[in-house]
Protein backbone atom coordinates (compact mmCIF):
# COMPACT_ATOMS: atom_id res chain seq x y z
CA UNK A 1 0.00 0.00 0.00
CA UNK A 2 1.59 3.09 -0.79
CA UNK A 3 0.59 6.56 0.10
CA UNK A 4 -1.17 7.48 -3.74
CA UNK A 5 -4.09 5.01 -2.91
CA UNK A 6 -4.54 6.48 0.59
CA UNK A 7 -3.81 9.78 0.38
CA UNK A 8 -3.38 13.05 1.87
CA UNK A 9 -6.92 14.22 0.85
CA UNK A 10 -8.74 10.79 1.56
CA UNK A 11 -7.23 11.02 4.87
CA UNK A 12 -8.17 14.34 5.90
CA UNK A 13 -11.68 13.53 4.28
CA UNK A 14 -11.87 10.41 6.41
CA UNK A 15 -10.78 12.69 10.09
CA UNK A 16 -12.21 15.99 8.96
CA UNK A 17 -11.55 18.31 12.19
CA UNK A 18 -9.82 16.27 14.51
CA UNK A 19 -6.53 17.78 14.04
CA UNK A 20 -5.43 21.12 15.10
CA UNK A 21 -2.38 21.86 12.75
CA UNK A 22 -0.79 20.67 9.74
CA UNK A 23 1.81 18.98 11.19
CA UNK A 24 -0.33 16.89 13.20
CA UNK A 25 -2.23 15.95 10.70
CA UNK A 26 1.25 14.78 8.33
CA UNK A 27 1.82 12.97 11.39
CA UNK A 28 -1.46 11.03 12.11
CA UNK A 29 -1.54 10.31 8.37
CA UNK A 30 2.33 8.97 8.55
CA UNK A 31 1.61 6.76 11.36
CA UNK A 32 -1.93 5.02 9.43
CA UNK A 33 0.55 4.82 6.46
CA UNK A 34 3.01 2.21 8.30
CA UNK A 35 -0.37 0.42 9.09
CA UNK A 36 -0.95 0.04 5.63
CA UNK A 37 2.61 -0.93 5.08
CA UNK A 38 2.13 -3.57 7.87
CA UNK A 39 -1.35 -4.71 6.18
CA UNK A 40 1.24 -5.41 3.14
CA UNK A 41 3.21 -7.48 4.78
CA UNK A 42 0.18 -9.80 4.50
CA UNK A 43 -0.01 -11.15 0.62
CA UNK A 44 -2.69 -13.33 -0.50
CA UNK A 45 -1.07 -16.61 -1.39
CA UNK A 46 -2.41 -17.14 -5.34
CA UNK A 47 -4.42 -20.21 -6.08
CA UNK A 48 -2.40 -22.94 -8.52
CA UNK A 49 -3.82 -23.23 -11.74
CA UNK A 50 -4.81 -26.67 -10.80
CA UNK A 51 -7.24 -25.63 -7.72
CA UNK A 52 -8.40 -22.56 -10.30
CA UNK A 53 -9.43 -25.73 -13.15
CA UNK A 54 -11.11 -27.80 -10.18
CA UNK A 55 -12.83 -24.39 -8.67
CA UNK A 56 -14.40 -23.79 -12.74
CA UNK A 57 -15.55 -27.35 -13.15
CA UNK A 58 -17.07 -27.49 -9.92
CA UNK A 59 -18.83 -24.53 -10.03
CA UNK A 60 -19.76 -24.53 -14.11
CA UNK A 61 -21.01 -27.78 -13.83
CA UNK A 62 -23.28 -27.02 -10.80
CA UNK A 63 -24.74 -24.28 -12.39
CA UNK A 64 -25.28 -26.04 -15.21
CA UNK A 65 -27.16 -28.85 -13.39
CA UNK A 66 -29.23 -26.08 -12.72
CA UNK A 67 -30.03 -24.19 -15.87
CA UNK A 68 -30.16 -27.51 -17.82
CA UNK A 69 -33.77 -27.77 -15.65
CA UNK A 70 -34.52 -24.72 -15.97
CA UNK A 71 -33.86 -24.11 -19.47
CA UNK A 72 -35.72 -27.65 -20.15
CA UNK A 73 -38.65 -26.71 -18.29
CA UNK A 74 -38.82 -22.86 -20.42
CA UNK A 75 -38.14 -24.49 -23.45
CA UNK A 76 -41.56 -26.62 -23.05
CA UNK A 77 -43.25 -23.44 -22.08
CA UNK A 78 -41.72 -21.37 -24.98
CA UNK A 79 -42.86 -23.71 -27.66
CA UNK A 80 -46.31 -22.26 -29.89
CA UNK A 81 -48.11 -25.56 -29.66
CA UNK A 82 -47.57 -25.87 -25.70
CA UNK A 83 -48.27 -22.50 -25.18
CA UNK A 84 -51.51 -22.48 -27.65
CA UNK A 85 -52.41 -25.79 -25.94
CA UNK A 86 -52.10 -24.47 -22.92
CA UNK A 87 -53.76 -20.97 -23.67
CA UNK A 88 -56.84 -23.03 -24.40
CA UNK A 89 -56.96 -25.54 -21.22
CA UNK A 90 -57.24 -22.32 -19.04
CA UNK A 91 -59.68 -20.97 -21.64
CA UNK A 92 -61.80 -23.99 -20.58
CA UNK A 93 -61.19 -24.03 -17.51
CA UNK A 94 -62.22 -20.06 -16.88
CA UNK A 95 -65.59 -20.33 -19.26
CA UNK A 96 -65.92 -23.51 -17.23
CA UNK A 97 -65.55 -22.24 -13.48
CA UNK A 98 -67.94 -18.72 -14.68
CA UNK A 99 -70.88 -20.93 -16.38
CA UNK A 100 -70.96 -23.29 -13.59
CA UNK A 101 -71.10 -20.37 -11.29
CA UNK A 102 -73.93 -18.69 -13.35
CA UNK A 103 -76.11 -22.24 -13.53
CA UNK A 104 -76.39 -22.76 -9.95
CA UNK A 105 -76.03 -19.02 -7.89
CA UNK A 106 -75.14 -19.31 -4.47
CA UNK A 107 -77.62 -18.54 -2.10
CA UNK A 108 -77.37 -15.07 -1.11
CA UNK A 109 -79.05 -15.35 2.45
CA UNK A 110 -75.90 -16.23 5.14
CA UNK A 111 -74.39 -12.98 3.28
CA UNK A 112 -76.71 -10.68 4.02
CA UNK A 113 -77.43 -9.14 6.73
CA UNK A 114 -80.92 -9.25 8.45
CA UNK A 115 -82.33 -5.97 7.15
CA UNK A 116 -81.78 -7.33 3.98
CA UNK A 117 -83.49 -10.93 4.89
CA UNK A 118 -85.98 -9.53 6.17
CA UNK A 119 -87.29 -7.57 3.08
CA UNK A 120 -86.62 -10.42 0.49
CA UNK A 121 -89.73 -12.29 -0.71
CA UNK A 122 -88.72 -15.63 -0.81
CA UNK A 123 -85.38 -16.59 0.84
CA UNK A 124 -84.18 -20.49 -0.18
CA UNK A 125 -81.84 -22.37 2.03
CA UNK A 126 -80.12 -25.49 0.39
CA UNK A 127 -78.15 -28.28 1.57
CA UNK A 128 -77.64 -31.47 -0.14
CA UNK A 129 -81.00 -33.37 0.64
CA UNK A 130 -82.99 -30.24 1.91
CA UNK A 131 -84.48 -27.29 0.35
CA UNK A 132 -86.03 -24.77 3.13
CA UNK A 133 -88.17 -21.68 1.42
CA UNK A 134 -89.49 -19.10 3.87
CA UNK A 135 -90.60 -15.16 3.62
CA UNK A 136 -92.97 -12.84 2.91
CA UNK A 137 -94.09 -14.85 0.40
CA UNK A 138 -94.26 -18.25 1.94
CA UNK A 139 -96.08 -16.31 5.21
CA UNK A 140 -98.64 -14.12 2.71
CA UNK A 141 -99.44 -18.00 1.51
CA UNK A 142 -100.04 -19.10 5.37
CA UNK A 143 -101.44 -15.97 7.17
CA UNK A 144 -102.75 -18.34 10.02
CA UNK A 145 -99.28 -19.81 10.85
CA UNK A 146 -96.78 -18.04 12.64
CA UNK A 147 -92.98 -18.34 10.82
CA UNK A 148 -93.97 -20.30 8.04
CA UNK A 149 -91.49 -22.62 6.03
CA UNK A 150 -91.52 -25.12 3.45
CA UNK A 151 -89.40 -27.86 3.45
CA UNK A 152 -88.43 -30.06 0.53
CA UNK A 153 -86.43 -33.26 1.95
CA UNK A 154 -85.26 -36.25 0.15
CA UNK A 155 -84.03 -39.22 1.95
CA UNK A 156 -81.62 -40.07 -0.86
CA UNK A 157 -80.13 -38.04 -4.21
CA UNK A 158 -82.54 -40.13 -6.62
CA UNK A 159 -85.87 -40.11 -4.27
CA UNK A 160 -88.99 -37.68 -4.92
CA UNK A 161 -88.64 -34.99 -2.45
CA UNK A 162 -91.65 -34.66 0.34
CA UNK A 163 -92.98 -30.99 0.99
CA UNK A 164 -93.85 -30.35 4.34
CA UNK A 165 -94.82 -27.11 6.00
CA UNK A 166 -93.03 -26.09 9.60
CA UNK A 167 -94.71 -23.39 11.89
CA UNK A 168 -96.31 -22.43 15.11
CA UNK A 169 -99.86 -20.96 16.08
CA UNK A 170 -100.58 -19.45 19.21
CA UNK A 171 -97.92 -17.18 19.75
CA UNK A 172 -95.84 -20.29 19.76
CA UNK A 173 -97.82 -22.75 21.83
CA UNK A 174 -98.80 -24.87 19.14
CA UNK A 175 -95.82 -26.45 16.41
CA UNK A 176 -97.53 -26.99 13.36
CA UNK A 177 -96.11 -29.53 10.64
CA UNK A 178 -98.09 -30.19 7.74
CA UNK A 179 -97.64 -32.94 4.87
CA UNK A 180 -98.14 -30.74 2.26
CA UNK B 1 -10.76 -20.09 -25.24
CA UNK B 2 -8.19 -17.80 -26.67
CA UNK B 3 -10.78 -16.58 -29.82
CA UNK B 4 -13.17 -15.02 -26.85
CA UNK B 5 -9.54 -13.04 -25.01
CA UNK B 6 -10.68 -9.88 -26.67
CA UNK B 7 -14.20 -9.84 -26.14
CA UNK B 8 -15.23 -7.83 -23.86
CA UNK B 9 -17.16 -8.85 -20.67
CA UNK B 10 -20.44 -8.41 -22.17
CA UNK B 11 -19.75 -10.07 -24.88
CA UNK B 12 -18.94 -13.14 -22.87
CA UNK B 13 -21.79 -13.04 -20.82
CA UNK B 14 -24.33 -13.14 -23.72
CA UNK B 15 -22.29 -16.46 -24.75
CA UNK B 16 -22.39 -17.61 -21.40
CA UNK B 17 -25.98 -17.43 -21.27
CA UNK B 18 -26.46 -19.20 -24.61
CA UNK B 19 -24.59 -22.35 -22.60
CA UNK B 20 -21.00 -21.39 -24.04
CA UNK B 21 -18.78 -23.47 -21.57
CA UNK B 22 -15.30 -21.33 -23.10
CA UNK B 23 -16.73 -18.33 -22.96
CA UNK B 24 -17.42 -18.82 -18.86
CA UNK B 25 -13.95 -19.86 -18.51
CA UNK B 26 -12.34 -17.05 -20.59
CA UNK B 27 -14.36 -15.16 -18.26
CA UNK B 28 -13.57 -17.23 -14.71
CA UNK B 29 -9.93 -16.91 -15.59
CA UNK B 30 -9.88 -13.02 -16.18
CA UNK B 31 -11.31 -12.49 -12.90
CA UNK B 32 -10.45 -15.21 -10.70
CA UNK B 33 -7.46 -13.25 -9.63
CA UNK B 34 -9.36 -10.36 -8.22
CA UNK B 35 -12.17 -12.66 -6.72
CA UNK B 36 -9.55 -15.20 -4.62
CA UNK B 37 -7.67 -11.93 -3.14
CA UNK B 38 -10.98 -10.39 -2.25
CA UNK B 39 -11.99 -13.82 -0.72
CA UNK B 40 -8.96 -14.28 1.49
CA UNK B 41 -9.01 -10.78 2.81
CA UNK B 42 -12.70 -10.99 3.99
CA UNK B 43 -12.22 -14.63 4.97
CA UNK B 44 -8.89 -14.27 6.23
CA UNK B 45 -7.98 -18.57 5.78
CA UNK B 46 -6.42 -19.10 3.09
CA UNK B 47 -7.21 -22.27 3.06
CA UNK B 48 -10.68 -21.82 3.06
CA UNK B 49 -10.90 -19.32 0.83
CA UNK B 50 -10.91 -22.15 -2.30
CA UNK B 51 -14.43 -23.02 -1.04
CA UNK B 52 -15.30 -19.57 -0.55
CA UNK B 53 -14.14 -18.83 -4.39
CA UNK B 54 -16.26 -21.33 -5.56
CA UNK B 55 -19.40 -20.48 -3.84
CA UNK B 56 -18.66 -17.14 -5.58
CA UNK B 57 -18.64 -18.74 -8.89
CA UNK B 58 -21.32 -20.59 -8.71
CA UNK B 59 -23.55 -17.69 -7.43
CA UNK B 60 -22.29 -15.84 -10.15
CA UNK B 61 -23.25 -18.46 -13.22
CA UNK B 62 -26.43 -19.23 -11.88
CA UNK B 63 -27.27 -15.40 -11.66
CA UNK B 64 -25.56 -14.19 -14.76
CA UNK B 65 -28.66 -14.45 -16.55
CA UNK B 66 -30.29 -12.11 -14.53
CA UNK B 67 -27.43 -9.60 -14.93
CA UNK B 68 -28.10 -6.61 -16.87
CA UNK B 69 -25.00 -4.69 -18.71
CA UNK B 70 -25.82 -1.24 -18.18
CA UNK B 71 -24.02 -2.11 -14.51
CA UNK B 72 -20.30 -2.99 -14.59
CA UNK B 73 -19.58 -6.85 -14.61
CA UNK B 74 -16.73 -5.99 -12.20
CA UNK B 75 -19.09 -3.95 -10.08
CA UNK B 76 -21.43 -6.59 -9.38
CA UNK B 77 -18.32 -9.97 -9.27
CA UNK B 78 -17.02 -7.86 -6.67
CA UNK B 79 -20.57 -7.03 -4.95
CA UNK B 80 -21.53 -10.97 -5.12
CA UNK B 81 -17.99 -12.17 -4.26
CA UNK B 82 -18.06 -9.61 -1.16
CA UNK B 83 -21.11 -10.24 -0.11
CA UNK B 84 -20.50 -14.51 -0.20
CA UNK B 85 -17.62 -13.84 1.92
CA UNK B 86 -18.95 -12.12 4.31
CA UNK B 87 -21.33 -14.82 4.63
CA UNK B 88 -18.74 -17.13 4.73
CA UNK B 89 -16.72 -15.78 7.25
CA UNK B 90 -19.69 -15.54 9.62
CA UNK B 91 -21.25 -19.14 9.07
CA UNK B 92 -17.19 -20.62 9.73
CA UNK B 93 -16.67 -18.38 12.30
CA UNK B 94 -20.03 -19.39 14.00
CA UNK B 95 -19.91 -23.16 13.38
CA UNK B 96 -15.79 -22.56 14.90
CA UNK B 97 -14.81 -24.04 11.90
CA UNK B 98 -12.58 -21.28 11.40
CA UNK B 99 -9.03 -22.88 10.74
CA UNK B 100 -7.03 -21.03 13.66
CA UNK B 101 -3.63 -22.56 11.42
CA UNK B 102 -3.71 -21.68 7.92
CA UNK B 103 -0.95 -21.42 5.83
CA UNK B 104 0.59 -18.23 7.10
CA UNK B 105 -0.51 -18.77 10.65
CA UNK B 106 1.62 -22.49 10.48
CA UNK B 107 4.28 -20.48 9.03
CA UNK B 108 4.55 -17.98 11.99
CA UNK B 109 4.08 -21.43 14.56
CA UNK B 110 6.95 -22.39 13.45
CA UNK B 111 9.04 -19.44 13.16
CA UNK B 112 7.84 -18.93 16.97
CA UNK B 113 9.69 -21.85 17.66
CA UNK B 114 13.19 -20.64 16.59
CA UNK B 115 14.38 -18.08 19.54
CA UNK B 116 16.40 -16.08 17.57
CA UNK B 117 13.02 -14.23 15.89
CA UNK B 118 12.88 -10.77 15.83
CA UNK B 119 9.49 -8.70 16.60
CA UNK B 120 9.62 -7.62 12.97
CA UNK B 121 10.30 -10.36 11.47
CA UNK B 122 7.90 -11.21 8.27
CA UNK B 123 6.13 -14.13 10.11
CA UNK B 124 5.13 -12.30 13.31
CA UNK B 125 4.19 -9.11 12.06
CA UNK B 126 1.87 -11.31 9.65
CA UNK B 127 0.48 -13.27 12.22
CA UNK B 128 -0.55 -9.70 14.30
CA UNK B 129 -1.67 -7.92 11.53
CA UNK B 130 -4.49 -10.84 10.84
CA UNK B 131 -5.24 -11.43 14.43
CA UNK B 132 -5.58 -7.19 14.27
CA UNK B 133 -8.12 -7.65 11.31
CA UNK B 134 -9.58 -10.95 13.26
CA UNK B 135 -10.82 -8.12 15.59
CA UNK B 136 -12.40 -6.14 13.79
CA UNK B 137 -15.79 -6.70 12.48
CA UNK B 138 -16.33 -8.00 8.98
CA UNK B 139 -17.90 -5.11 7.40
CA UNK B 140 -14.95 -3.01 8.58
CA UNK B 141 -12.91 -5.02 7.36
CA UNK B 142 -14.39 -5.56 3.51
CA UNK B 143 -14.89 -1.81 3.67
CA UNK B 144 -11.47 -1.39 4.23
CA UNK B 145 -10.37 -4.23 1.62
CA UNK B 146 -12.58 -3.34 -1.10
CA UNK B 147 -11.45 0.76 -0.97
CA UNK B 148 -7.97 0.29 -0.62
CA UNK B 149 -7.09 -3.63 -1.58
CA UNK B 150 -9.44 -3.00 -4.86
CA UNK B 151 -9.93 0.54 -5.28
CA UNK B 152 -13.26 0.70 -5.24
CA UNK B 153 -15.12 4.11 -5.00
CA UNK B 154 -17.36 4.87 -1.63
CA UNK B 155 -20.91 4.87 -3.30
CA UNK B 156 -20.21 1.35 -4.63
CA UNK B 157 -18.84 -0.12 -1.55
CA UNK B 158 -22.02 1.23 0.30
CA UNK B 159 -24.18 -0.41 -2.49
CA UNK B 160 -21.89 -3.71 -1.64
CA UNK B 161 -22.82 -3.61 2.45
CA UNK B 162 -26.27 -2.31 1.75
CA UNK B 163 -25.62 1.07 3.76
CA UNK B 164 -24.69 4.52 3.20
CA UNK B 165 -21.68 6.13 1.99
CA UNK B 166 -21.40 8.00 5.39
CA UNK B 167 -21.41 4.23 7.18
CA UNK B 168 -18.55 3.40 4.61
CA UNK B 169 -16.34 5.83 5.90
CA UNK B 170 -17.30 5.52 9.45
CA UNK B 171 -16.53 1.59 8.51
CA UNK B 172 -12.77 2.51 7.54
CA UNK B 173 -12.27 5.17 10.02
CA UNK B 174 -13.10 2.70 12.89
CA UNK B 175 -10.88 -0.15 11.45
CA UNK B 176 -7.97 2.36 10.49
CA UNK B 177 -7.99 3.52 14.53
CA UNK B 178 -8.64 -0.23 15.90
CA UNK B 179 -5.86 -1.54 13.42
CA UNK B 180 -3.46 0.93 14.68
CA UNK B 181 -4.47 0.92 18.46
CA UNK B 182 -3.96 -2.68 17.77
CA UNK B 183 -0.78 -3.08 15.73
CA UNK B 184 1.48 -0.61 18.24
CA UNK B 185 -0.15 -2.97 21.22
CA UNK B 186 1.20 -6.02 19.69
CA UNK B 187 3.96 -5.12 18.40
CA UNK B 188 5.05 -3.14 21.21
CA UNK B 189 4.10 -6.17 23.80
CA UNK B 190 6.50 -8.64 20.82
CA UNK B 191 9.19 -5.73 21.67
CA UNK B 192 8.89 -6.34 25.40
CA UNK B 193 9.17 -9.86 24.74
CA UNK B 194 12.15 -9.67 22.43
CA UNK B 195 14.18 -7.68 24.76
CA UNK B 196 13.56 -9.86 28.45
Amino acid sequence: MDSKRFSLEEFAALFPGRFESQEQLLREYRSFLAVFEHLEQMPVPALSAREKAEIFRQSWQNSKRDWSWAWTWLSVFRRPAVTFAMGIVLGCTLVFIVLSGRAEPAVPVPLLGPAVVAQMPLTVERTRYTQVYKGELIERMYPQIENPKIVLEKTKESATPQRVLYGTLDGGEVYVVWNL
Amino acid sequence: MARYDSNSDEALIEAIQRGDGDAAACLYHRHIDRVHRICCRIVLDSSQAPDCVQEVWLKVFRNLGRFRCERSFTAWLNAVAANTAIDYYRRTTRQGHHADIDEIGAESLVADEEPAESPFDGPTVRRQVREALEDVSVNQRTALVLRYFEDMPVPEIARVLQCREGTVRTHIRRCLLALRAKLATRLNQEVQKYGQ
